[in-house]
């Protein structure tokens, strides 16, 4: 974008503006003062709000000018525009005075005020007194569900709501009602609204029409916020953040712009999931160590309590929710030979298949996906899954209708222009999943199969691939021709076929093509097919190879992945390794890992197998409640680490408050427990890089590891395979470091004055670039700000501030970083495919499942509660469905079931011991077109045994059945709230007591 | 509506209009109907573009705009062309919602096939294969007297496929309208034919490259497009030889308000205020004085009686500084409030916004607020600023379509010429065309504000009203 500067003149002074934005954006990209509603950098101009006026001369002998609006008028060469003529600046004070005239002027009681987007511009306008003397128009509001409050008085007209809900985001429960003064956004009737990008409205709304409801409910201002630069925890996406906090507990979560990834939306289990840090579920407490003073745990109560352990050999089990660093640190404290990632036998095949494709394939990133020209989406709900990156997925669909428009002169920032030449006409999606998603909608095909058959298509795609290599399906026809070979082949549908053949035709035609996949399905085959496909295509010269998008699913699986090698352990092997007599284990150490997977006999097995088992973690689960040490880890937003995105970026997310001891950080407790076990570290003899984990001896630990900083120097100084990139970050130099709270604005210095008026001590932490408090450098001397402000500029709007233009990248951007995918792992053989096992596998079970009419049943993904970390939230167990199951018409029609009927349905398979396993849901049917009889989807689980080879029988529910269902059903919804109603009468009584403490770090030494 | 109407050639569009029963298809032609399409579909619809620009015609919509410029714009394709769309759309704009307008109702309702074979002449010349006629939801008699025109075009092959055995194929259709002002605005009537919000769409893109679902689209006024047979049959020379003045061709004229016989009258372009006025309007009904007019609907200024010279065509109407617009003329008197008709139509302005930008939006009803008052005698004199400001605000090139600018010009130029009436509405602090009230004030300084004489003035008897 910063090609093709022109010069163009604002009040006479020259500026260089690029010549492919509006007018408006170059202004603003020049830090200049216009106030604007209706335009947003993501979603272009409409000229509807009329607020960015300015004044157009045609020469310079031009006094009078005419009145343009900026955002809907091209930067062109030599022009010459002026901001403070009289005529443009009354007209932009009379547009705040007309949309005065019906505001409500409650910015006491709003919670959008002090960051209100409509007050700034009021003020920047200059409008200031009352004319109008009418009365105002009312509406009634919505309920629009816990998450986002709405309070449509306030509304300014500006659209930019049903712009970013329907336009952006597809979504299709809230609309425009309603014409001249009267206009009403919100849905059709009450209910919570659909779309899992709804939080986002909160931002985009310039007032408070829409807001943070979970932040309203323990509000408090934007100038009494405590914030720091943080990273979601809850997917693979790595959106950055902002998070605020006040008196202990975290209040809201906004957007922190990124123009690589998030821009400026997040999706709403990232606003709203960091609901799991103030939860009643959190472990406050150490378990099984004693205390010994009154006051405080220490580090010399830590040490007495694992003295005996001191160079005892434990098994780790890390997690793709810990930090790297946490994980890194625990894989060296127990060994590479011991370290698991909690993974099953399947899932480390999957992980290895994985890490290859990583190193083989450089992901882009989400602002990349959206320069796609054509997408396919393979066997991952990314909607549910990585829901960010099915919003970039979206924008990249609408590159069809910018390229129509380009042709005739429109350009791509003229929003409604461009929608409509596009009409409906979209850029080819193709979506390959077992279960439907919510990007079906703007998919030129879905289809649904299961996972084998998937496979299938992606093996027939290849094998036409290489075909085209030899010139033989270079047509249309000479393309079905061979298409019906391989389905013959490979005993295709015809939807299969048709689908590959509208594939293969869209491949050729797209200039950057993208393919997107994901480990939620489990399958290694899949993977491993996709490998194979990518290769097909880097062989070949006739169609361009896509990129290719693996979406593992949390935050830093990634990471975790990066640290796997060889001798990295299942958690099969785990058990077996816990059990082998032969190896004194002392126990089991678990970081954050709550094992979801494993069935309660597993659970139970391991129990009696480890010796000992303590568990870190910052929420109780099943293993928690029966370790015999619990360690309190802090959550993201109550410590320091890094989180490794689906591309391999590595990114730190900071402290925004320090946690009540004994709650830290885990690797502050691995670092307690690293003193007293011991390290292991590579034996100095040998000089094999391979070898020396088998080595490794036991060590103990020299470094002090008070602060990240300290820790990472320690990771470089004695282990070469730590990633030295993110060294960067610690060697700053020493400036004066930035402040996590705003300028004064509030009485907030007197926030503690009912418990004493002296002035408290600032919190200090060592090595932090970020103070706890309102004094130091401000937010916008850093790459990474706690929250943007600027002067002028109170709400999130002010990121254009700080941006080198207009959706360029931040004045202060540091240069990603990025960590090298390791494909140790692979060179374990008991993760490596065989060719051969690829093959014949799907083949077999798919004429199985043909002869014995059986079938496979698929989760769907959700949200709010795939992710187990985010279902601690309560506002999401608040939203939680009832059953339905997705089947194909016709076994709908066997079983004599309607679409929307409450049905008892019974699955059944023999499990590996030859045991009949069978498991009976309530749950209403939904039918769906064109879905495979032997794939059948659904919300609910099934235990572990039963997803492939099941029998399913459906039967309507008696009436007790289904009142039993729904009674245990809404309990658990009214338990939800009672939770959150318990939860915010805690919060509230807190704030009474504020937390102080002077110094953040670890424990003690007693 | 319009009777008497003779067999006068220079009349071509209301010669056989009809109202009690409009012409059959039989009949029709007998008249000389679907000779104007037989010729256009005789040549190529590039030389019939030609013989439309030639014309002269101009929009009778009210903008004025030459209709064979517009339809020019429409790119034209070869066959096999990759970029041709698979369809264009022709839409005769029949929204007739123009407060004192009828003029197309009559054609409607009277003579709905020289619409239809208008429609086949100008769809045939843009390479449209689908035709709307987005039609007013209130003209129920039209849409039936429509529907069975078109039927009967259907059974004689003048619609369908291959009409008259030509290689063209066309599908006309009547889409009545939900209701909305905007939708007469032809970006915002292509949006609530696609289903959506009628609102005005951003400009460019023009409807002639991407209209209706996107496609090359034109949108024609129903008079404009009942000129089309009569050019095509009887030649440009004949046309332009109707009107005395540089515009070429017949205008339907209306007149309403308390005139003694409002109605319709198609004349050649150009007769002036006067004419119209007094020779076919018959004058002001006895007792009255004429105070001014709106000459072409209600988004048009204010003419007085120093105008009423003026020959009613687009460009000698714009010299005064108002619009010919739709050439249907609302008459004000001497016994009705100039304030009180800037009222009725700001609030149908403000009610038929259709809540797009700001300044229409929220500037009209505050207009109304302001006027309101006025009105009820609690108006202040800076009031009148505020309501110069407001029309300053609404003006054109700050508003996202003409609605708002057309709402703005019955009231700059009522401040204009009946500045005093607002003046002593907000001195005496009542309306003297209101018998029900009585002056409250002489002066504004004097009395600030008095509610309890208001509230006293409703009770006093009222004397007969004004007008009566």
């Amino acid at each position: 974008m910063s090609e093709n500067k022109v010069t163009i003149f604002i009040d006479d002074v020259p500026y260089q503006l690029s010549s492919e934005d509006n007018l408006l954006a170059g202004v603003l990209s020049e830090k200049l003062n216009l106030p604007y509603f209706c335009w947003h950098p993501s979603m272009g101009s409409v000229g509807a709000c009329r607020q960015c006026a300015v004044t157009q001369f045609q020469d310079e002998d031009d006094q009078r000018g005419r009145i343009v609006m900026a955002c809907i008028t091209p930067v062109t060469d030599g022009m010459r525009i002026s901001i403070k003529h009289k005529e443009a600046s009354e007209f932009r004070e009379q547009v705040i005075a007309a949309m005065m005239t019906n505001h409500p002027h409650d910015c006491p009681v709003c919670a959008e005020g002090g960051e209100c987007h409509l007050q700034d511009m009021t003020v920047m306008t200059g409008h200031s007194v009352r004319d109008y003397q009418g009365t105002k128009r009312t509406f009634n509001n919505q309920y629009l569900g816990d998450l986002v409050g709405h309070e449509m008085n306030r509304c300014i007209t500006c659209y930019r709501c049903t712009r970013f809900y329907n336009d952006y985001a597809g979504g299709k429960d809230f609309g425009v009602y309603g014409s001249k003064n009267q206009v009403y956004f919100g849905r059709q009737s009450d209910g919570a609204l659909e779309s899992e990008f709804s939080g986002n409205l909160v931002e985009v709304c310039p007032t408070g029409v829409f807001t943070n409801k979970v932040f309203s409910s323990h509000y408090t201002r934007k100038w009494d916020l405590q914030s720091a630069p943080s990273v979601c925890s809850h997917c693979s996406v790595g959106c950055n953040l902002s998070i605020g906090e006040r008196y202990g507990s975290v209040r809201r979560v906004m957007n922190r712009y990124n123009g690589d990834i998030n821009g400026y939306f997040i999706c709403d289990r990232g606003r709203f999931g960091i609901g799991f840090v103030n939860g009643d579920q959190r472990i406050r407490q150490v378990r099984g160590i004693a205390q010994q003073s009154p006051v405080s745990l220490t580090k010399l109560d830590v040490a007495k309590a694992l003295s005996h352990f001191r160079k005892k050999n434990f098994i780790g089990i890390g997690s793709a929710r810990a930090s790297l660093e946490a994980n890194f640190y625990l894989k060296n404290i127990v060994g590479a030979e011991q370290f698991s990632p909690g993974y099953n036998d399947e899932e480390m095949k999957v992980a290895a298949q994985h890490a290859q494709l990583q190193a083989a394939n450089k992901a882009p990133s989400l602002a990349d996906i959206e320069n796609s020209d054509f997408i396919l989406i393979i066997a991952e709900d990314i909607s549910q899954t990585a829901p960010r990156m099915a919003l970039s997925v979206r924008q990249a669909l609408r590159n069809a209708a910018n390229d129509k428009a380009a042709k005739i002169g429109i350009p791509a920032w003229q929003d409604s222009a461009v929608r409509t030449i596009g009409g409906k006409l979209l850029s080819p999606l193709f979506s390959l999943q077992s279960t439907s998603t919510k990007l079906d909608d703007v998919s030129e095909q879905a289809l649904l199969l299961p996972i084998e058959q998937i496979s299938q298509c992606l093996v027939t795609l290849a094998k036409l691939l290489s075909l085209g290599q030899d010139k033989k399906v270079n047509n249309d026809k000479a393309l079905e021709l061979a298409l019906t070979d391989l389905a013959e082949q490979n005993q295709l549908s015809v939807r299969q076929q048709s689908f590959i053949s509208s594939v293969y035709r869209g491949l050729r035609k797209a200039n950057k093509p993208l393919f997107i996949s994901g480990t939620s399905a489990g399958s290694a085959d899949l993977l491993s097919n996709i490998a194979s496909l990518v290769s097909a295509f880097k062989q070949q010269s006739e169609i361009i190879a896509p990129e290719l998008i693996i979406v593992p699913p949390c935050s830093n699986s990634v990471g975790l992945l990066s640290i796997l090698d060889k001798h990295s352990l299942s958690i099969e092997q785990v058990l077996a390794q816990l059990n082998d007599s032969n190896k004194s284990y002392q126990g089991l150490i678990l970081l954050e890992q709550e094992l979801a997977k494993l069935s309660e006999e597993q659970i139970s097995q391991l129990r009696k197998s480890a010796q000992t088992l303590i568990v870190l973690d910052h929420s109780e689960h099943r293993l928690a409640t029966i370790a015999d040490i619990v360690l309190p880890v802090a959550a993201v937003s109550e410590g320091d680490g890094h989180y490794v995105n689906y591309q391999g970026r590595a990114q730190q997310f900071f402290q925004v408050h320090p946690p009540v001891l004994p709650v830290q950080e885990s690797w502050r407790w691995l670092d307690n427990i690293a003193d007293i076990v011991g390290i292991k570290m590579p034996s100095t003899t040998s000089t094999d890089g391979n070898n020396n984990a088998q080595h490794a001896q036991v060590v103990a630990k020299k470094h002090r590891c008070e602060s990240l900083t300290q820790l990472q120097q320690f990771f470089i100084d004695t282990y070469p395979q730590w990633p030295k990139l993110l060294t960067k970050n610690s060697e700053k130099t020493q400036q004066k470091a930035i402040a996590r709270m705003s300028h004064r604005a509030s009485g907030r210095t007197a926030q503690m004055a009912n418990i004493t008026v002296h002035e408290a001590k600032v919190t200090q932490k060592s090595d932090d670039d970020f103070t706890f408090s309102m004094e130091g450098k401000s937010a916008g001397q850093s790459s990474e700000m706690p929250f943007v402000w600027a002067p002028g500029w109170n709400s999130n709007q002010a990121i254009g501030q700080f941006q080198a233009e207009i959706n360029g990248q931040l004045l202060k951007q540091n240069a990603a970083v990025f960590i090298p995918a390791a494909i140790d792992i692979v060179n374990n053989p008991c993760w490596q495919l065989t060719e051969k096992n690829i093959d014949n596998t799907f083949k077999s079970s798919v004429t199985e499942n043909k002869t014995f009419n059986l079938l496979t049943y698929v989760q769907q993904k959700n949200v709010y509660f795939s992710d187990w970390q985010a279902a601690q939230t309560v506002e999401f167990q608040m939203l939680r469905a009832s059953n339905q199951i997705h089947i194909s018409a016709e076994t709908a029609k066997q079983a004599g079931v309607k679409k929307g009927q409450w049905c008892k349905v019974v699955f059944s398979a023999t499990n590996n011991k030859m045991q009949l396993v069978s498991q009976s849901i309530i749950s209403q049917v939904v039918t769906v077109n064109h879905l495979p009889s032997s794939l059948a989807f659904g919300n609910f689980s099934l235990c572990q045994s039963l997803s492939h080879e099941l029998e399913m029988t459906i039967a309507l529910a008696c009436d007790q059945e289904l009142t039993d269902y729904l009674a245990q059903f809404n309990d658990g919804l009214i338990a939800a709230k009672k939770s959150q109603e318990n939860i915010l009468k805690r919060l509230k009584t807190k704030d009474q007591t504020i937390p102080i403490r002077l110094c953040s770090g670890g424990l003690n030494d007693g | 509506m319009a009777e008497q109407i003779s067999n006068n050639s220079l009349k071509p569009l209301t010669q056989w209009v009809n109202l009690q029963q409009p012409l059959s298809l039989d009949d029709y032609c007998q008249a000389g109907g679907y000779q104007g399409a037989k010729i256009a579909l005789q040549h190529a619809p590039k030389e019939v573009l030609e013989i439309v620009k030639n014309s002269g015609l101009k929009g009778r919509g009210g903008a004025g705009f030459p209709t064979g410029m517009k339809w020019s714009f429409v790119p034209m394709f070869e066959d096999g062309d990759e970029d041709a769309p698979d369809n264009k759309y022709l839409v005769a704009n029949a929204d007739e919602m123009e407060p004192g307008t009828f003029k197309d109702r009559l054609l409607l309702e009277g003579l709905p096939h020289q619409l239809v074979e208008a429609m086949i002449i100008a769809a045939y010349t843009i390479g449209a294969n689908k035709s709307y006629i987005f039609l007013r939801g209130e003209y129920h008699l039209a849409a039936k007297r429509l529907q069975q025109a078109i039927d009967e075009a259907y059974q004689n092959n003048w619609l369908g496929e291959k009409i008259q055995g030509s290689a063209y194929s066309m599908d006309l259709y009547v889409h009545c309208s939900a209701g909305r002002y905007i939708c007469g605005e032809e970006t915002a009537l292509i949006n609530a034919l696609e289903g959506k919000r009628a609102i005005p769409r951003a400009k460019p893109p023009f409807p002639q490259v991407s209209g209706l679902f996107g496609k090359p689209t034109i949108v024609n006024n129903v008079e404009t497009l009942c000129n089309l047979p009569h050019i095509l049959k009887n030649g440009i020379a004949w046309f332009q030889a109707i009107a005395p003045n540089s515009d070429a061709g017949s205008k339907i004229y209306g007149a309403c308000g308390r005139i003694k016989n409002p109605g319709l009258w198609e004349l050649p372009m150009g007769p002036t205020l006067r004419e119209v006025l007094y020779d076919y309007a018959g004058g002001m009904q006895e007792g009255l004085q004429f105070r001014g007019l709106l000459p072409g609907g209600a988004s048009t200024d204010f003419l007085v009686a120093e105008h009423l010279d003026t020959p009613m065509d687009f460009d000698s109407i714009a010299k005064v500084g108002s619009r010919l617009g739709t050439g249907g003329l609302i008459v004000l008197d001497d016994k009705n409030c100039p304030v009180a008709m800037v009222l009725n139509l700001m609030r149908f302005f403000a009610q038929e916004s259709c809540g797009w930008c700001t300044p229409c939006r929220d500037g009209t009803p505050w207009a109304v607020e302001v006027l309101s008052r006025i009105e009820q005698g609690q108006g202040k004199i800076q009031d009148l600023d505020t309501l110069a400001k407001l029309c300053d605000f609404m003006w054109i090139g700050k508003t996202h379509c003409a609605l708002a600018p057309g709402a703005v010009e019955p009231l700059r130029s009522a401040l204009k010429y009946f500045h005093d009436d607002f003046l002593q509405h907000i001195e005496h602090g009542c309306c003297h065309y209101n018998p029900s009230m009585s002056a409250k004030r002489t002066k504004v300084a004097q009395s600030p504000a008095s509610n309890i004489q208001s509230s006293q003035a409703t009770l006093s008897p009222t004397s007969s009203k004004a007008g009566q």
